[in-house]
């Protein structure tokens, strides 16, 4: 399994999903994109602390691929969470504007860290960063 | 903390959460919130209002990478997403009618469960 493999999402042949087409929005894709959706707008947290679990754990995906197919499903929900905070006129743009000018620069390095990081330590360091989200929900 | 040392901050802060979203292939929210209300002294419901407004482009700008490399599929992983976000608005309305504190706990522990295993299957991978 190379780790460049151009754009076939690779997913493990234990899973029953297994049979499923490829880089098809099956129905499981749909549900674990709502359940996603449904957590965050319920809890406030992004959906990709959501997705990236159950795409790992129920749909089979590596995590890299997870982490790639959570990210571009950020953006329409993050689009329409905008759209319906922006109603709201509480964004603070100034801030937004300093906060986005080092955070896309930050995107490129951890997207290229992504493309090169294995397996192994990815998950490793994806799991830690869920326990620490945890503890933060349960002392907030 | 104000003026320049404040916007300074921001964008050293940025950086780093861009990083840690691209690599985590999450928003940064759940880092950007908390810093926003307690260094730069944002009420919640505008600090979410700005964080979301961050992780747009920085997800934009991580899937953009993402396909250069030829990883993920961006097509699929976009209509995924709009499910998601029509699952948002319901999220967000249940939220009105729900407890939100015993929910936060049930959350808390799938994920320390979920941690526990991803550990724990990262150092049984070759």
């Amino acid at each position: 399994m190379t780790d460049r493999a151009p754009r076939t999402l690779v997913r493990e042949p234990s899973v029953s999903s297994a049979t499923a087409p490829r880089n098809r929005l099956t129905r499981q894709l749909a549900a674990i994109g709502g359940a996603g959706g449904v957590l965050s707008g319920l809890l406030g947290v992004g959906g990709g602390v959501v997705m990236v679990p159950l795409l790992v754990l129920r749909a089979g995906y590596r995590q890299r691929d997870a982490h790639a197919i959570s990210l571009g499903a950020i953006i329409p929900i993050s689009l329409a969470s905008v759209l319906t905070y922006g109603v709201a006129g509480e964004v603070r743009v100034g801030y937004a504007v300093a906060l986005a000018v080092g955070s896309v620069v930050g995107a490129r390095v951890g997207a290229g860290l992504l493309a090169r990081i294995s397996e192994r330590p990815l998950k490793i360091v994806f799991g830690l960063f869920l326990g620490v989200v945890a503890l933060l929900l349960v002392l907030r | 903390m104000t003026g320049v040392v404040l916007y300074a901050v921001l964008i050293a802060f940025g950086f780093f959460t861009g990083g840690a979203a691209g690599l985590l292939g999450v928003g940064g929210g759940i880092m950007m919130v908390p810093f926003l209300t307690l260094v730069a002294d944002v009420s919640q419901h505008a600090a979410q209002a700005t964080s979301l407004l961050v992780v747009l482009p920085t997800a934009v700008v991580a899937s953009v990478t993402l396909q250069r490399k030829g990883i993920g599929d961006l097509p699929l992983a976009l209509r995924f997403g709009l499910v998601g976000a029509v699952g948002g608005i319901a999220g967000a309305l249940l939220a009105l009618a729900l407890p939100g504190h015993a929910l936060r706990i049930i959350f808390a522990l799938f994920l320390g469960g979920v941690s526990v295993r991803l550990v724990r299957d990262g150092l049984a991978t070759q």
